[in-house]
């Protein structure tokens, strides 16, 4: 009896604190439902549209029947009852179009033969950085080809060469490494210290106020920084992906700079504005799941449907992914990651700004 | 401590409680005020007031306080948990905005200068502030960083202030591994590495042990002979007693009485305190007590006699003269000064350790308790 009664007491005293905060309870409930959409969407979302170049072998670019037909036929080419798979844009030399597939621009070229004799091959171009368009791709012109009665050979060209799932999913984890050690190691400990009333402590010491932002946020950085260096080091050597250039390797370092800065100066305004424990680790948790899934770190984002591809354009995880992807996979430059660059500046300087007047905020 | 009908307008703090310490003070003296009339008084608080406002409640923190601390005292804010010292101390140190009323801090505003007063004051907090993880040495050196002693000079203080503390054999050790007693030290004289002009300590021996407390204590009287000006807050009575120059009541928010140990002893009318254990207690040998000129009060009690008189000690004599007259057996006789918690008693009539106080601060999960 007495064994029931501690037991009731205990029971009812964790119930009460469990409802005594809704703002923790709101976020442990909506965490398996934004799973199950944001998962289920992101993952089992049918690819459509995925931008193809089409063009005619030459000179002399004379359009052949088969060219013609295969082009109305990619254009219309679906999955069952879906909205048509390629977007296909019509170039007229194959330099072009080859240029468009190293810029990303396209996931692949379709090179259709001079002549229509079945001995003359479709040369088919892929861009093999990405996971899951260049089977589809291939797919999808064999299917072209079949459907029209032209049974030429398909020649498939991997323009980056084989990359395995563990690949392109490598460098993604480098974006989760910095999110992660700077949510949750940097944020919990700078409550923490507030808690402690460490920061008032600051207060009462000559020390600027700009000070204390800044140095708070440089080691949050350093400390981010290090992290995504690591796991790009140690995934390089996991996964067999290696650099090619000095130079990709301080672009890389750039871009994960970058990053870091403005996570951390995020974590400083989210871990100011939430004094509990608690509230500040659901909101992180939430954040983790949503941009991390919308990163394209896990699967393409032309897979998602188009009000979870929206979330992509103001995540800072998917310029970061595709900057790195751009750069260690295929071996871009600055000219091609510029956009994502100036992208992930915008969201750092951003977060810095934000960072400041929260944090100010919690000292006043 | 009147004023009630000529205070200030208040203003309006933010409705979390939480003040804007950024706040112009509206009714903030001329600032040459501070500047001026310096003199023996280190501290200077002029009709000082904070009110937080919550949704639900306002609360009048510190209540319309004026008084002054004078330079190389041992000041010391006596009064039960919410009273409001730890608001008071906080207003001092640059921490709060007043609702009303200023304050000198040496020659500088509290509202006008709050950056010249951080670099004179050293303040250990209530809770502790150091980073266990951290040797005693590292906990020192960052600290001598934020306030900005020069790197040639700094490892010569560190290992004079571990001195001071008796910690230089643990210099590098974490602050984890040491006891309260010695965390306390620790931070201390983390708050003196400037040579500050005054120490706010906020309950320096809260959670001590009696050895411990000692310690801390005589640490607090050595900075002391270093010319420091030291204000600390408390709610044990012995500490106040033991180490401070003057003490203040603060009572709900209010400045109750503000004097030296003995002066403040001397407001209790009724004298020194004499217990008399004895066997039998008889009405003539009560009568007989009563009738001594010196002699207050007489209250028989269980196996006991509680007497209160003028010059206790010179009455003695007399007592035990009509114990013989009597007859009567005499057990055991103790004769005590009032106490400072006897003071507090008479002045407020509750008891200085009383836990049900109201808490002078909203219920605000970013503040600690006073």
């Amino acid at each position: 009896m007495t064994m029931i009664r501690g037991a009731m007491a205990i029971f009812k005293r964790d119930f009460r604190k469990f409802l005594g905060n809704p703002f923790v309870l709101m976020f442990t409930l909506l965490m398996p439902i934004m799973y199950l959409v944001v998962f289920g969407n992101a993952m089992g979302g049918t690819i459509t549209h995925v931008p193809v170049g089409v063009v005619q072998e030459g000179p002399p670019f004379n359009e052949t029947p088969l060219f013609i037909n295969g082009v109305v036929a990619l254009r219309h080419f679906s999955q069952a009852d879906n909205p048509p798979l390629f977007d296909v844009t019509v170039y007229t030399s194959e330099d072009n179009a080859k240029k468009a597939l190293a810029d990303a621009k396209i996931s692949g070229v379709v090179v259709f033969p001079s002549e229509v004799s079945s001995d003359h091959a479709v040369r088919l171009y892929v861009d093999s950085s990405d996971y899951m368009t260049p089977t589809m791709i291939e797919s999808g012109v064999r299917g072209v080809l079949q459907g029209l009665g032209a049974y030429n050979l398909v020649l498939v060209s991997r323009i980056y060469g084989d990359i395995k799932y563990i690949q392109f999913f490598g460098v993604g984890v480098i974006v989760m490494a910095i999110f992660m050690t700077t949510m949750m190691g940097g944020g919990i400990a700078l409550i923490k210290d507030r808690e402690m009333g460490i920061h008032e402590g600051y207060l009462v010491t000559p020390v600027k106020r700009t000070s204390i932002i800044v140095g708070m946020i440089s080691s949050g950085t350093v400390r981010a920084f290090l992290a995504g260096l690591i796991i790009f080091i140690v995934g390089a050597l996991i996964t067999g992906v290696m650099i090619q250039s000095m130079e990709d390797f301080l672009l890389v370092l750039l871009v994960i700079f970058i990053a870091s800065i403005g996570v951390t100066s995020l974590m400083v305004s989210i871990a100011s504005r939430f004094s509990n424990q608690q509230e500040y680790a659901s909101v992180t948790a939430f954040l983790n799941l949503i941009l991390f899934m919308t990163s394209g770190a896990f699967y393409p984002t032309i897979g998602m449907p188009d009000w979870l591809r929206w979330i992509t354009v103001i995540n800072p995880e998917w310029y970061t992914v595709h900057a790195l992807r751009s750069i260690i996979l295929r071996g871009q430059g600055l000219a091609v990651i510029m956009p994502d660059l100036i992208a992930l500046l915008i969201f750092s300087a951003f977060a810095i700004l934000l960072g400041i007047t929260t944090y100010r905020r919690t000292l006043e | 401590m009147s004023g009630q009908e000529n205070r200030k307008p208040v203003q309006e703090d933010s409705p979390t409680g939480i003040p804007d310490i950024s706040m112009k003070n509206p009714v903030s003296a001329d600032p040459r005020v501070c500047a001026t009339s310096s003199g023996e008084s280190i501290i200077r608080i002029d009709h000082l007031t904070k009110i937080f406002r919550d949704k639900n409640r306002t609360v009048t923190a510190v209540d319309d306080v004026t008084f002054d601390v004078k330079r190389g005292e041992i000041f010391g804010l006596l009064g039960p948990n919410g009273a409001g010292k730890s608001t008071l101390i906080r207003i001092l140190t640059t921490l709060l905005a007043p609702t009303s009323g200023t304050a000198c801090v040496d020659t500088y505003d509290i509202s006008e200068n709050p950056e010249q007063i951080r670099s004179i004051i050293g303040v250990c907090p209530q809770n502790s502030t150091l980073d266990v993880e951290l040797t005693a040495y590292d906990n020192l050196e960052f600290y001598g960083k934020l306030v900005n002693i020069r790197d040639e000079i700094l490892d010569e203080r560190i290992y004079e202030l571990l001195a001071m503390a008796d910690l230089r054999d643990r210099a590098q050790a974490p602050v984890g591994t040491f006891s309260g007693g010695m965390k306390r030290k620790l931070e201390i004289v983390r708050a003196f590495i400037h040579h500050p002009l005054i120490l706010f300590l906020d309950e320096p021996t809260i959670g001590l042990d009696p050895e411990s407390r000692r310690e801390v204590w005589h640490q607090i009287t050595r900075l002391n002979d270093e010319k420091t000006t030291i204000i600390l807050t408390t709610h044990y009575m012995d500490e106040a007693e033991k180490l401070c120059n003057r003490i203040a009541f603060v009572d709900k928010g209010k400045l109750i009485s503000l004097d030296t140990l003995d002066n403040l002893k001397r407001l209790i009318p009724s004298g020194d305190i004499i217990e008399i254990g004895c066997g039998e207690i008889t009405d003539p040998l009560i009568s007989e007590l009563s009738a001594i000129p010196q002699i207050i009060s007489v209250a028989a009690k269980k196996q006991k006699i509680e007497v209160r008189a003028r010059n206790g000690t010179q009455v003695m004599p007399v007592i035990y003269a009509i114990f013989e007259k009597f007859s009567v057996n005499m057990t055991s006789i103790s004769i005590r000064a009032p106490s400072l918690e006897d003071v507090f008693i008479y002045l407020t009539g509750r008891k200085l350790d009383d836990g049900n106080n109201e808490s002078a601060q909203p219920a605000n999960g970013r503040r600690r308790g006073t």
